[in-house]
């Protein structure tokens, strides 16, 4: 892991910033969500997908790909969260003041 | 928390172009993530003994196939590379190598080329032969056919270079190290070289042995060419040492009267044995030859050229045979010499002094038995009588002053007579030779001084019309 860290930064450091300015975002857009029963199931294929991952199931170059993109993926949820977070700090700072 | 999941269903739109990014991530950083890592094991393999090294990788899965030389090498590899960051998991095709039961290896040595086979116990010890076989061999070819197998003897490497270095004494044939026997054969490149390889494998390391040493010697030549028309006699070849070498040139000069002894032999070890007692008679026989060649290679002697007369060739065909040690065989190519032109008493009395002052005929001590040394001497004499088939002779001896008077003369009586009984021998009729003795009354020189002694004692020919 600490291999690919270093190996990936440039992607990795993409992917936590894309998901910051779409955490940015997401607080505020008036667009249509994802339905529960949708997000579970992305959760659970989600899951699957890390459990693939951990088995080594997957060989070679497909197996490099997955554990590539789950780490994105994981980085980009991770910069979500925190992008949220601050926005959703950031109004509740705002209000008051205003 | 409760907000959390409300703003994470929107998140789903970033996902787009997340893929866009991983795909192009993946796209491009597939190639250099594997080459990386392929370097990175290959240099920790750096220290491991293997041989058949291969490296692919896919991915983060490295597959890894190799030779080990033992269990423990080739676990201690396997796991070397599992620790590669980056690695994800090893695909482990390394085997063993295969074990060699006998473990046998080999150097054979033709005319251009030295081949090593069979199995060598590491790749650094079956570098470390072939070097050596190349450094010890300057200018030969040397072609490695070896294998690596496990089950080498100890001390194999120390055994084999010793072997290598034998290689070099060879012109021909072939070492072999089956386990920790040693089987030799082939044909040594210099005299003495048979010797010389057994000697050196007196110090192979414990444990080995030899089995079979085949290794022939070359073979073991003297050579002596009579040349009628140089007037030479030419040594060539091997003798055992130098004393031998001493007493033969001595006896050459004995036997060849007249001729001048070219030496060109050699001392070597190798002589068959009883070499001096079976050369010393052939060189007599050659020296009753007009011209002639005699070979001795190892124990055959082959004597061959022209007689002066037909007596001679069939006593030294029936005679020298007999002389010789047990083992030794005798090939004897003798023809007759075409008789010499006649020539009339005068010319026939020349010959004869001009013979008898280049060489005497010499008789043991105090006795009537001629020396065999001048057979040669004595047949020049009879080929000259046979020129002149017409004379009678006197054949007169002498004596020197020493001793009593009437001994003396009974001794130069019967010296004269064995020569006539020489001369009648060879075919010539008795009654053309008278046989006197003089005793010491008709010195050629002072008998006062052991040179002019010698001069003394003498067998004169005197022709008579």
């Amino acid at each position: 892991m600490a291999y690919l860290v270093t190996f990936h930064w440039t992607w990795l450091l993409a992917s936590l910033l894309l998901g910051l300015a779409m955490g940015w975002i997401a607080v505020v857009h008036r667009g249509q969500g994802v339905s529960k029963r949708t997000a579970r199931w992305l959760a659970v294929l989600a899951a699957a997908l890390v459990a693939l991952a951990l088995a080594r199931v997957i060989p070679g170059r497909p197996g490099y790909w997955l554990d590539l993109g789950l780490i994105m993926f994981a980085l980009y949820l991770a910069g979500c969260a925190v992008g949220s977070w601050l926005r959703d700090w950031a109004l509740s700072r705002d209000a008051p003041a205003a | 928390m409760h907000g959390l999941f409300r703003w994470s269903s929107k998140w789903w739109p970033g996902v787009i172009p997340l893929v866009v990014f991983w795909a192009i991530a993946a796209w491009t950083s597939t190639p250099p993530l594997e080459s990386d890592l392929a370097a990175r094991s290959t240099s920790a393999l750096k220290d491991s003994v293997l041989d058949k090294t291969r490296i692919a990788v896919a991915g983060r899965d490295v597959t890894f196939a190799a030779d080990a030389f033992s269990e423990d090498g080739r676990r201690s590899a396997v796991a070397a590379v599992q620790a590669v960051p980056g690695v994800r998991q090893v695909n482990d095709e390394t085997r063993l190598v295969p074990e060699a039961k006998p473990f046998v290896w080999s150097a054979e040595r033709d005319v251009v080329r030295v081949t090593l086979r069979g199995s060598a116990p590491l790749p650094a010890s079956k570098g470390r032969l072939f070097e050596a076989a190349r450094a010890g061999l300057g200018g030969v070819e040397v072609v490695d056919q070896m294998n690596l197998s496990r089950g080498a003897p100890p001390r194999f490497d120390n055994a084999a270079q010793l072997l290598l270095d034998q290689i070099g004494k060879l012109k021909d044939g072939k070492i072999t190290l089956s386990d920790t026997k040693v089987s030799l054969s082939g044909m040594a490149r210099d005299l003495g070289g048979r010797e010389a390889i057994a000697a050196a494998l007196k110090n192979l390391p414990e444990g080995f042995s030899v089995a079979a040493n085949e290794i022939k010697a070359p073979p073991y030549i003297f050579q002596a060419y009579k040349d009628p028309v140089a007037v030479t006699l030419t040594l060539t070849g091997y003798v055992p040492d130098n004393n031998v070498h001493g007493a033969l040139a001595t006896a050459a000069g004995r036997k060849f009267f007249s001729e001048k002894v070219v030496d060109n032999l050699k001392a070597s070890v190798g002589a068959p044995s009883g070499f001096a007692a079976a050369v010393a008679p052939a060189l007599g026989a050659l020296s009753r030859l007009s011209t002639g060649t005699l070979v001795v290679t190892d124990r055959e002697v082959k004597l061959s050229g022209d007689a002066f007369y037909d007596a001679a060739a069939a006593q030294i065909r029936a005679g020298l045979g007999k002389d010789f040690p047990q083992g030794w065989q005798f090939k004897a190519e003798i023809s007759v010499k075409p008789a010499a032109a006649p020539v009339d008493a005068t010319v026939c009395q020349q010959l004869f002094s001009d013979l008898l002052a280049k060489g005497k005929i010499r008789f043991e001590s105090g006795r009537a038995s001629i020396d065999p040394d001048s057979a040669g001497l004595l047949d020049r004499l009879v080929e000259t009588a046979l020129r002149c088939p017409t004379a009678n002779i006197e054949i007169a001896g002498h004596t020197d002053a020493d001793g009593e008077d009437a001994f003396n003369q009974a001794l130069s009586e019967k010296r004269a007579q064995a020569v006539t009984d020489y001369l009648v021998k060879a075919g010539l009729p008795a009654g053309r030779f008278t046989a006197m003795g003089y005793g010491s009354t008709k010195p050629v020189a002072g008998n006062d001084t052991d040179e002019g002694k010698a001069q003394n004692r003498r067998i004169d020919f005197m022709v008579r019309e």
